[in-house]
């Protein structure tokens, strides 16, 4: 692709461009005169954002990955890459140390001043949000292909995640039952608590399911309050594993005040998922759709 | 042995710049500084190459936290001279809170409403309100001192107390309105951070700083004798209200555009004034100098040990300041007890 | 730059000026003040001495009347030109950061923007404020009454080249030794006859005030009630003053002393 068709598809400034240019030819006459070099489109990658770390392991492009954040916890290999830290509080250096060509982020990542420097450094720097949708794992299937240059592979992924939806959301769409009210919590701490209204993937993905979220009134999330649970009524409550695990257990959800005056706390129907899977919106939501509908039936009918 | 004080921290100021610059993730070579200054090596056009880290991020870097800590150490001993008071410092009396609050207010706010502004002028937005925030804090600060008790060093602090708590539920208020793009934003300000240092930031600095000084030097022996007590300084022919509000607006500008480009960083305008007047007195012709170039020193410091103890992550340098700062200020409550009133 | 006439004969002027502070009226006081006059201020505490002193000083503006100061309102001043004739000793007066004490002295002459012979002005009044020996130490190291020193010395400083000024002093020898008081109320005595100063000075010792100041005013309820030259006939005056008992004695030398009379004798035990 020529250099500046593909800068207009990235948004990068001609300046970069011109950068990268210059190291692409620097790379070159360093190989001319024997120096080692990397190959001229060879990708060095850095993830920042578990889903979009899976997606590059699911194209197999995993061996030009050369950093990851502390999110990318799946598949068990993307542990073993360098890190290069909390994606709200990345290091301009740490990533410059890995030498990468391309830096692949959720909306996450930050602060804005290190990635505007990274792509200021001719570092191609791509910030994918999935916008808690379906089509938006699609669509961050088809740039991450692209950025790494398995567009065959992304294309066939894109057909199976799909094919995988399908299945997945049949049973759902043809459910007659009236939907189950769920309240999902964020836990960092036994007190610290947000639950999740609109707008959050919690709820797009509670939407997936067939069930309604049983808070509805705001967008975001937003602290716990009591009544706000009681008026909720909501008939399951849905956390993460490892914020179940911050907020004390199961038995530590059932003490949360105003639960108890709730079907959720009377008949003790809490279920966890592992955040990544869940929330993450990367190539495992089919499989996160149905496991979530599975648990929900589960819980519902003990 | 004070005569030697300013040779002394230009020199270790220049010392700690070159370590600083060596010292990162990004393994540097003597080929990467012949590179920066044109001699051949790698070349600075090279990107990820070690001398465009050193040219466009880490000497940048180092300057703008020697810059940064300058002026906080500045606006430390304006404050401190202003409230004749060793203990007063922007932070701990909220002009930075109040800064750091008006920012909030703004990225909360300005985004819901329905006026578009030019990308051009939002860069300065935020810096505008910050030092907004930091001038209405300053005035309160200056109107509550002068009902209280004159001199009590208390109630000053316990003022400042206030005032941040006032301007912490006021960001917390923000938090809790904020969509998550304006999250993210927000919670940069609250522990600061030298990350988006870059040439442009630093000449703009360097410039303001020159100016602040070049306002600030046919006053610093006036503010001697504010030292005398408010009366006694009208005495002696210094004009205190005149003084006073141009003090303020200074301390508002160096703690407000600290804060709007680098979040909160604290303790460092405390320190920095104290360790002067420990070695060469309490002559504010000396003292204001002086603490700039020593909070320089210390920013830099606590910046480089940010930026490397934890490679590749990096620890937001409010804690370190925080971590140094603390038991210090721990340490000058000792020494002031018998003063405290 | 105020232009200044070589001799002026009234320093200070003070037309029916008042003020309130608080619920308590201090006020209407006339009187002016002649160059190089000597005048203590007497009365019982809180009668009002130290607001007649900050209002001499400028440092309370009148609510009612009008100050002159060398023949022009106080409102038509500038602070630093002011600062150059006229000078305050406060009663207390605390300096925050320990700064040195040839610093602080230093200040007296702070609104000056070329100063030479500052280190020799310096050295010279402390000397004659008996402090000479006290420079290049902090301040708040000090005792009361070597502070006292220190803040004369300050004084001294500030009017040093002037001629035809006006110093107030507020219980300046208060926190000094028998001894130093008088040395000190000589110093003061020779620095300003030598420059044609005029000092007012409020005092809590009768006999200085009769014996070192050759006007007295009497402050009671925050009115002047006498402005008389101080001889033996202010005795009765200063009786109705403290309301108390006074009593005039010759001494071996023949001064006066004015000495309190007890309602009953004490014996030795």
């Amino acid at each position: 692709m020529h250099g500046l068709d593909w800068a207009a598809a990235h948004d990068l400034s001609v300046d970069a461009v011109r950068r990268k240019t210059c190291l692409q030819w620097g790379a070159v006459v360093a190989t001319l005169c024997g120096a080692p070099a990397y190959a001229a489109d060879a990708r060095r990658i850095v993830s920042v954002g578990g889903a979009l770390t899976e997606i590059v392991f699911a194209l197999q492009a995993d061996a030009d990955l050369v950093g990851v954040d502390t999110t990318s916890l799946y598949p068990a290999s993307a542990q073993a890459l360098p890190s290069v830290g909390y994606a709200r509080a990345l290091s301009v250096e740490g990533i410059l140390a890995l030498a990468p060509t391309h830096v692949i982020a959720t909306e996450d990542a930050g602060p804005p001043a290190v990635l505007r420097q990274l792509t200021s450094a001719g570092i191609s720097v791509a910030v994918l949000a999935a916008n808690h949708r379906f089509e938006g794992l699609i669509e961050r299937i088809r740039r991450v292909g692209a950025l790494t240059g398995r567009g065959a592979q992304a294309t066939a992924l894109q057909q199976a995640v799909q094919q995988a939806w399908t299945r997945a959301r049949e049973p759902i769409a043809r459910r007659r039952a009236p939907s189950v009210r769920v309240l999902f919590v964020l836990a960092h701490a036994p007190h610290q608590m947000l639950v999740a209204g609109s707008n959050t993937s919690a709820h797009a993905m509670l939407e997936y399911v067939g069930a309604s979220n049983a808070i509805r009134r705001f967008s975001g999330y937003k602290p716990l309050t009591p009544e706000a649970v009681i008026a909720a009524q909501p008939d399951l409550v849905l956390l993460t594993d490892q914020g179940l695990k911050a907020a004390g257990g199961v038995a530590g959800i059932l003490r949360l005040p105003g639960l108890g005056q709730t079907k959720a706390g009377r008949n003790r129907r809490v279920i966890s998922l592992e955040a990544m899977f869940l929330l993450g919106f990367g190539p495992r939501l089919p499989a996160a759709l149905s496991a979530l509908d599975a648990a929900m039936e589960q819980a519902m009918r003990a | 042995m004070k005569a030697l004080a300013a040779p002394l921290l230009v020199g270790g100021l220049l010392l700690g710049v070159a370590i600083a610059v060596q010292c990162g993730a990004v393994p540097v070579t003597v080929g990467d500084w012949l590179g920066v200054f044109g001699l051949g090596g790698t070349g600075a056009d090279a990107a990820t190459g070690g001398a465009y880290v050193l040219w466009s991020i880490r000497i940048p870097r180092a300057l703008f936290s020697v810059l940064v800590g300058a002026s906080i150490g500045m606006a430390g001993a304006l404050t401190q001279g202003l409230f004749r008071n060793p203990l007063a410092d922007p932070g701990l009396l909220g002009v930075s809170a109040g800064a750091a609050c008006a920012a909030a207010l703004t990225i909360v706010v300005f985004a819901g409403l329905p006026v578009s502004i030019p990308l051009s002028w939002r860069l300065w937005l935020l810096p505008a309100a910050a030092f907004g925030g930091a001038l209405g804090v300053c005035f309160s600060l200056d109107c509550i001192a002068r009902w209280i008790t004159p001199g009590s060093i208390a109630g000053l602090l316990l003022t400042g107390v206030a005032l941040n708590a006032v301007a912490a539920a006021v960001i917390g208020l923000c938090t809790y309105l904020a969509t998550d793009e304006q999250l993210r934003s927000l919670s940069f300000w609250t522990l600061g951070s030298l990350a988006g240092a870059n040439w442009v930031l630093v000449v703009l600095l360097a410039c303001l700083l020159l100016l602040a000084w070049w306002r600030v030097h046919p006053w610093v022996h006036a503010m001697n004798a504010l030292a005398l007590g408010a009366s006694v300084a009208a005495q002696v022919g210094v004009d205190v209200r005149q003084l006073r509000s141009q003090v303020i607006v200074l301390v508002a500008v160096l703690a407000g555009f600290s804060v709007a480009w680098c979040g909160m960083i604290g303790f460092i305008g405390l320190i920095a004034p104290h360790l002067v007047r420990v070695w060469v007195g309490a002559d504010q012709r000396q003292v204001v100098p002086l603490s700039m170039l020593m909070g320089g020193l210390l920013l830099l410091v606590a910046d480089t040990l940010a930026r490397t103890t934890a490679i590749p992550a990096e620890i937001p340098v409010g804690i370190f300041t925080a971590l140094l700062g603390g038991p210090c200020f721990l340490l000058l409550l000792r020494g002031a007890r018998g003063r405290m009133g | 730059m105020l232009m200044q006439t070589l001799a002026h004969p009234t320093v200070l002027q003070l037309d029916a000026a008042g003020i309130r502070l608080g619920t308590k009226s201090f006020g209407p006081f006339s009187l002016h003040i002649s160059v190089g006059e000597r005048i203590a201020v007497l009365g019982p505490s809180g009668a009002g001495k130290s607001t007649l002193l900050k209002l001499m000083a400028c440092e309370c503006q009148p609510a009612t009347g009008r100050i002159w100061f060398n023949g022009h309102l106080f409102a038509a001043w500038r602070l630093a030109d002011l600062s150059r004739y006229r000078a305050m000793l406060p009663q207390s007066s605390d300096v925050a950061f320990g700064l040195q004490t040839d610093l602080v002295i230093g200040l007296g002459r702070v609104a000056r923007t070329h100063d030479t012979g500052l280190s020799d002005i310096v050295r010279a009044s402390a000397t004659l404020a008996h402090a000479g020996h006290l420079l290049e130490r902090r301040f708040d190291t000090l005792s009361g009454g070597e502070q006292a020193r220190i803040q004369l010395a300050r004084v001294f400083a500030q009017l040093w080249d002037a001629r035809e000024g006006l110093i107030l002093v507020d219980e300046p020898l208060a926190a000094l030794d028998p001894g130093l008081q008088f040395d000190l109320l000589d110093s003061l005595d020779a620095y300003a006859a030598a420059r044609g100063h005029a000092v007012v000075a409020i005092l809590h010792d009768i006999n200085q005030a009769v014996q070192g100041f050759g006007r007295l005013l009497l402050v009671k309820n925050g009115q002047l009630v006498a402005d008389l030259p101080s001889s033996a006939e202010v005795v009765s005056a200063l009786e109705s003053l403290y309301g108390i008992a006074l009593r005039c004695v010759c001494d071996q030398q023949g001064g006066l002393v004015i000495a309190p009379l007890r309602k009953t004798v004490r014996r030795p035990t």
